[in-house]
C-alpha cells in the first residue's frame, strides 16, 4: 500500500511538473528593444532568444525560486531571480553594454594601424605594400602613398608633415632600428634593408605617438615581426637585379621555428639596358643575409631573435661643377648588421615585454675628382657606428579596455667619423623612463595619458614629455580623436662637429581627426598643428677645397618652426568588385628657421600639396593583379645656402617643378588556388614612372654658386621583372615514412 | 523495509530516466529545427537553445557540437549575404563550442569537419590575405575529418561544395564538384549515425545540388 502511495506521489509530482508556466518579457538597451539575447532559466534547458524588438516568450515546467539569465557577447550578463507559481511571469530587463576591446573606440589621431586584424580600421598590410605599384615592396615607399608622408626622392627616411627624414624613427618589436635604410651616397636614397614580409603588421604614427617611444620629433613607425610561421617552407626569388633564397622550418610541436635567407643584388645588367641618369662607375650591388628563431616556452613566453647583415657598394661619377675638374666621383662601401632579441610573457594580469637590439653600421665614402681622365687622390669619409638599444615594458590590464604600462629604455650610440682632418668620436647614452595609461570609460570614450622622461649623457640634459590623446565615438561608424604631445630629439650627431652647448630639440603636436569606417570603406580627415622649438642652427664648413661636399656644424639651439595642414584619406574596397583603391590628399604649410637657414623658410623637403591615388584590381580569370599608383606633389623650394663671414646667406633659391609619377605593376599567380600545387609562384612586372616624367629632386651648386646641376632620380622609367617561388615543405614524404 | 528501498530506487530510476528522456526529447526537437532555420536570427536562436543544453550537460559533446554548427550556419548565411565583417565574431563564437566539444570527444570526424568550416569562414573575411593561414588550416582539418571517418558523407559534401564554388582558374570545377555531391549522396544513403542524436545533416543539401544539374 505504502509502495503504491509512493508511486502515486512520484507520478503525481511528475504530472504536476508538466504543467507549464509561460514566461515573457522584453529586453532593452537604452530603452530600445534588442534582439539575439539569450534568455535562459538557469540550469534548465528552458529559455528563448529575443526577437528584433527585444521580446521573448517561453514555457517551463519548473517551479519555485529560479534565476533568469540574459546573455549576449556584447552586453553584460544580467541575472534576475523569479518565482514561478501557477501564474505566467513577465520580466523586463535593461542591459548594459559590455566594455570590450573589439567595440571600444580606438585612438587613431595621427596613427594608421595595420596590424590589428580584429579591427576594420586596418589600413595597410604587407600584401597591400607588395601590391602597391611604385613601392618596390618597400614599407617606407608604400607609406608615401598615405597622407602626411612627403615624397622626397633624393634622401631615404620618412618625411612626415614637414619633418626631416630623421625625425621619424622606426622600431621593430619595440626596439629602435638604427639602420633601417641602407647606406647612401648624396643624391641617391638608400633602400629599406628589412624585408617587408618579415613584419606581420605595422602602426604608422604621423604624430602624437605613444610615450613608449621617443627621440623622434615627427613620427614613429612601429613594426611587428611575424610569429611562428604556419608551416615550413622554402622560397627563392630571381630577377635580373637580384637572386635570393631562404627557408623557414617549423618545429614538429609547432612551438619553435628557425629560418635564414641569403640574397645578392646587382644593378649592372639593368644599367646596360636602361638609359640611366646616373653614371654608375660601380653599379649598386649588395650581399645580404638574415637568420631568425622563435621559441614558445613551456610557461607561455615567446622568445624571438632576428639578425641580419648587409653589405652594399656603388660608385657614381658626375660632371664636376668646379672649374678645373671634369668629373666628381664618389664611391661607397657600406657594411652593417642588426640583431634583435625580444621576449614577452604574461604573468597573470601583467604582460612583460623586453627587447634588446644591437646594430653596427659602417659607411665608407671616397670622394675624388677626375681631370683629363686622371683621377685625383681620394678623400675618405669613414663612418663607424655602434648602437645598443634596450627596452623593458610592463603592462598591466586594469579592466577589459584599460591598462597601465611603464618601463625604461636605454639607447647607446658610439660613432666614429674620419674625414680629412676631422676625427670625431661621439658617444651618447639616452636613458628614458615612461609611464602611460589607457583609460576606457565606455565603448564610446577612451583616453591615453602618458609621460616620458629622458636623459642624454652627451647633452647632459633632461627632458620631460607629457602626451595625451582622447577618442570619442560620435555615431555608429563615426569616431573623432584628438592628440597632444611634447616630443624631444637629440641633435643629429652628423651636425655635431665642433664643441657647442646644445640641448634637445623640441616639438609639440596638436592633432584632430574625424574618421568614418564601415565595411570595406574608410574616410578620414585630419588637421594638425606642429610647433618646433630649440632646433639646431648650423654653419657650413668646407673641409676640402677640391670638393663641394659641405659639412655643417651645430652651434646653438635657437631654431624654431611650425607645420600645419589638413589631410584627407579615402579607401574603398567595396564599390567596385575586385577593386581596392585609396586616395590621399595632404595640404602642408610649414616654415622653419633651422640648420643653416638664415631666416624662416619653407623647408626644401616640404611640398604644399600632395595627392596620391593607389588602385588595385585582381582579375581572377587571368590570375593576375593589376596595380596602379599615381603621385602628384607640388614643386618643393630649393636653396643654395652658404656661410660667409660667420653668416649664412641664400645665394640661390627657387622652386622645383611639380612632381608627377604614374606607376604600374602586374602580379601573375599561375598556381593560385590549385589544390595539388606544391609551389606558389608569383611573377612580377612593374614599371615605375610609366609616362617618363623628368622629375627633379633638387639642385647642387658649385662652391662659388655660379654653376648648378639638377639632382634627378638614377633612372626616369624603370622596369622590374622578377619571379618568386615558395614551397610549403612537402609533407607527403613524411606521411609515407611514418606509415611504413 | 525492502519494499521502501525498492520503491525509492525505482522512483530514483524513473526520475533519472525521465531526465535522460528529457535530454533526448529536447535534443531531438532542436535538431529537427535545423532544417527549418533560414535567417541568421533563426540560427542564433537555435545556437542559444543548444548552448542552454550544453551548459547543463557538460559531459556531452553533442549540445556543444550543435551550438557550434548553428553558429557556422549563421555565418554561412551572413557570408551569402555579403556581410563579411561579421564573420569573425560568429566564427569565434563557434570556436568556443568546438573547443568545448573537443575537450569531451577526441578525434571525432564530425568535430574536425566543423573546425574546417570555421577556418573557412575565417578565410572568407579576407581570402587574399588569409588563404595561406586559414585556407591551409581548413585543408588540414578536412584531412583529419576524413582520416577519422572516411565514410563520413558530410566530409564529402563539404569537399564537394568547396570544389563546386571555387572558380575554375583556382582549381575548382563544377563537374568535379557534382561528382563529389553524388559520391556524398551515396555515402548518405548508407550512413547510419550511432545514435539518433548524432550528426545526420547534409543529405538534403547534396540532393539539392544534384537537383540543380537535373533541372538544367
Amino acid at each position: 500500500m505504502k509502495t503504491k502511495l509512493l508511486f502515486l506521489i512520484s507520478f503525481f509530482s511528475f504530472a504536476l511538473s508538466f504543467s507549464q508556466t509561460k514566461i515573457t518579457g522584453k529586453v532593452t538597451f537604452k530603452n530600445k528593444g534588442i534582439g539575439e539575447i539569450n534568455v535562459t532559466l538557469k540550469d534548465t534547458y528552458d529559455g528563448a532568444t529575443t526577437d528584433s524588438d527585444g521580446n521573448f516568450s517561453f514555457e517551463t515546467s519548473e517551479k519555485g525560486n529560479q534565476i533568469l539569465t540574459f546573455t549576449h557577447p556584447k552586453y553584460n550578463e544580467v541575472q534576475k531571480p523569479i518565482v514561478i507559481e501557477d501564474k505566467d511571469v513577465s520580466v523586463n530587463t535593461e542591459l548594459k553594454e559590455q566594455i570590450n576591446e573589439i567595440d571600444a573606440v580606438v585612438i587613431s589621431a595621427g596613427s594608421i594601424e595595420a596590424s590589428d586584424r580584429k579591427r576594420a580600421t586596418a589600413l595597410l598590410t604587407p600584401i597591400d605594400i607588395y601590391t602597391t605599384a611604385g613601392a618596390d615592396g618597400q614599407i617606407s615607399s608604400a607609406l608615401t602613398y598615405l597622407p602626411g608622408v612627403q615624397k622626397v626622392g633624393e634622401t631615404e627616411g620618412l618625411f612626415v608633415r614637414g619633418g626631416t627624414g630623421t625625425e621619424t624613427k622606426i622600431f621593430m618589436d619595440g626596439s629602435l632600428i638604427n639602420n633601417y635604410f641602407s647606406s647612401s651616397v648624396p643624391g641617391i636614397a638608400g633602400r629599406d634593408r628589412f624585408n617587408t614580409s618579415l613584419f606581420k603588421g605595422n602602426i604608422f604614427s604621423s604624430g602624437g605617438y605613444s610615450a613608449l617611444y621617443g627621440q623622434a620629433l615627427s613620427g614613429a613607425l612601429m613594426l611587428e615581426s611575424v610569429d611562428l610561421p604556419d608551416q615550413s617552407s622554402y622560397d627563392f626569388g630571381v630577377s635580373p637585379i637580384f637572386l635570393n633564397g631562404g627557408f623557414q622550418k617549423l618545429g614538429d610541436n609547432k612551438n619553435y621555428s628557425y629560418g635564414a635567407t641569403l640574397g645578392y643584388s646587382n644593378l649592372n645588367l639593368m644599367q646596360k639596358i636602361f638609359n640611366f641618369n646616373t653614371n654608375f662607375i660601380d653599379a649598386p650591388q649588395g650581399l645580404n643575409g638574415d637568420a631568425n628563431f622563435r621559441i614558445k616556452t613551456k610557461s607561455g613566453g615567446f622568445l624571438k631573435y632576428y639578425g641580419m647583415f648587409d653589405t652594399n657598394r656603388m660608385g657614381v661619377k658626375t660632371e664636376s661643377l668646379e672649374p678645373g675638374y671634369d668629373f666628381a666621383l664618389v664611391r661607397l662601401k657600406g657594411e652593417n648588421t642588426y640583431h634583435n632579441l625580444s621576449f614577452k610573457q604574461k604573468f597573470g594580469k601583467y604582460l612583460f615585454n623586453t627587447s634588446a637590439s644591437y646594430s653596427y653600421n659602417q659607411s665608407d665614402l671616397n670622394f675624388s675628382t677626375e681631370t683629363n681622365q686622371i683621377e685625383s687622390e681620394k678623400t675618405e669619409l669613414l663612418n663607424d657606428g655602434n648602437y645598443i638599444n634596450f627596452k623593458a615594458v610592463i603592462d598591466r590590464k586594469i579592466n577589459k579596455i584599460s591598462a597601465l604600462r611603464g618601463g625604461f629604455e636605454l639607447n647607446y650610440a658610439n660613432e666614429k667619423l674620419n674625414f680629412g682632418e676631422v676625427n670625431k668620436n661621439y658617444r651618447d647614452l639616452i636613458s628614458s623612463g615612461f609611464l602611460e595609461t589607457d583609460l576606457g570609460f565606455s565603448n564610446n570614450l577612451s583616453a591615453k595619458i602618458g609621460v616620458r622622461a629622458e636623459n642624454s649623457s652627451y647633452l647632459n640634459k633632461n627632458n620631460l614629455a607629457p602626451r595625451f590623446a582622447l577618442a570619442y565615438r560620435l555615431a555608429k561608424d563615426w569616431t573623432t580623436s584628438f592628440a597632444y604631445g611634447l616630443f624631444f630629439q637629440n641633435p643629429e650627431s652628423k651636425y655635431i662637429n665642433s664643441s657647442a652647448d646644445l640641448d634637445f630639440q623640441k616639438s609639440q603636436h596638436y592633432i584632430f581627426q574625424v574618421q568614418r569606417s564601415t565595411e570595406g570603406r574608410s574616410l578620414r580627415f585630419e588637421a594638425f598643428y606642429k610647433k618646433y622649438d630649440e632646433l639646431i642652427k648650423t654653419q657650413n664648413i668646407v673641409p676640402n677645397s677640391n670638393q663641394n661636399q659641405q659639412v655643417q656644424t651645430a652651434f646653438n639651439n635657437n631654431g624654431n618652426g611650425f607645420a600645419k595642414g589638413l589631410e584627407v584619406f579615402w579607401r574603398d574596397k567595396k564599390t567596385f568588385e575586385n577593386i581596392d583603391y585609396w586616395i590621399s590628399y595632404s595640404f602642408l604649410n610649414s616654415k622653419r628657421d633651422f640648420l643653416n637657414y638664415p631666416v624662416s623658410l619653407k623647408p626644401s623637403f616640404a611640398a604644399e600639396h600632395t595627392i596620391s591615388v593607389v588602385a588595385k584590381r585582381f582579375i581572377p580569370e587571368w590570375k593576375t593583379g593589376v596595380n596602379l599608383s599615381y603621385t602628384y606633389a607640388k614643386g618643393r623650394p630649393y636653396y643654395d645656402i652658404v656661410t660667409q663671414n660667420d653668416k649664412n646667406i641664400i645665394r640661390n633659391e627657387g622652386r622645383l617643378k611639380d612632381y608627377n609619377a604614374l606607376n604600374l605593376s602586374f602580379n601573375y599567380l599561375p598556381n593560385i588556388g590549385k589544390k595539388d600545387s606544391k609551389a606558389f609562384t608569383i611573377f612580377v612586372l612593374s614599371i615605375s614612372n610609366i609616362l617618363g616624367n623628368k622629375n627633379v629632386y633638387g639642385y647642387n651648386f658649385s662652391q662659388n654658386g655660379s654653376r648648378s646641376s639638377a639632382v634627378v632620380p638614377p633612372v626616369n622609367t624603370f622596369v622590374f621583372v622578377g619571379m618568386f617561388i615558395s614551397f610549403g615543405v612537402d609533407k607527403t614524404q613524411d606521411a609515407i615514412n611514418n606509415n611504413l | 523495509m525492502k519494499k521502501y528501498i525498492l520503491s525509492f530506487a525505482l522512483a530514483c530510476m524513473s526520475l533519472l530516466s525521465f531526465a535522460q528522456a528529457n535530454y533526448e526529447k529536447v535534443m531531438t526537437e532542436k535538431i529537427a529545427k535545423i532544417e527549418t532555420c533560414k535567417t541568421p536570427e533563426d540560427f542564433q536562436a537555435l545556437a542559444n537553445d543548444f548552448q542552454r543544453i550544453a551548459e547543463k550537460e557538460t559531459t556531452k559533446w553533442l549540445p556543444n557540437y550543435y551550438a557550434a554548427f548553428a553558429y557556422i550556419q549563421k555565418g554561412r548565411v551572413l557570408m551569402r549575404e555579403g556581410k563579411m565583417q561579421e564573420l569573425d565574431a560568429v566564427a569565434d563564437q563557434a570556436q568556443k563550442f568546438i573547443d568545448a566539444a573537443e575537450s569531451v570527444e577526441k578525434e571525432n570526424s564530425e568535430i574536425h569537419l566543423l573546425q574546417k568550416m570555421v577556418y573557412s569562414l575565417k578565410m572568407m573575411v579576407n581570402p587574399q590575405e588569409r588563404y595561406m593561414t586559414f585556407g591551409m588550416k581548413a585543408q588540414d582539418e578536412l584531412n583529419k575529418a576524413e582520416k577519422f571517418n572516411p565514410n563520413n558523407p558530410r566530409v564529402t559534401l563539404i569537399k564537394a561544395e568547396d570544389i563546386y564554388f571555387t572558380p575554375e582558374q583556382y582549381g575548382g570545377s563544377k563537374i568535379k564538384g557534382m561528382e563529389l555531391f553524388k559520391a556524398a549522396l551515396e555515402k548518405f544513403n548508407s550512413f547510419k549515425p550511432k545514435t539518433s542524436l548524432e550528426p545526420n545533416w547534409g543529405k538534403e543539401e547534396a540532393a539539392y545540388f544534384i537537383g540543380l544539374e537535373k533541372a538544367k
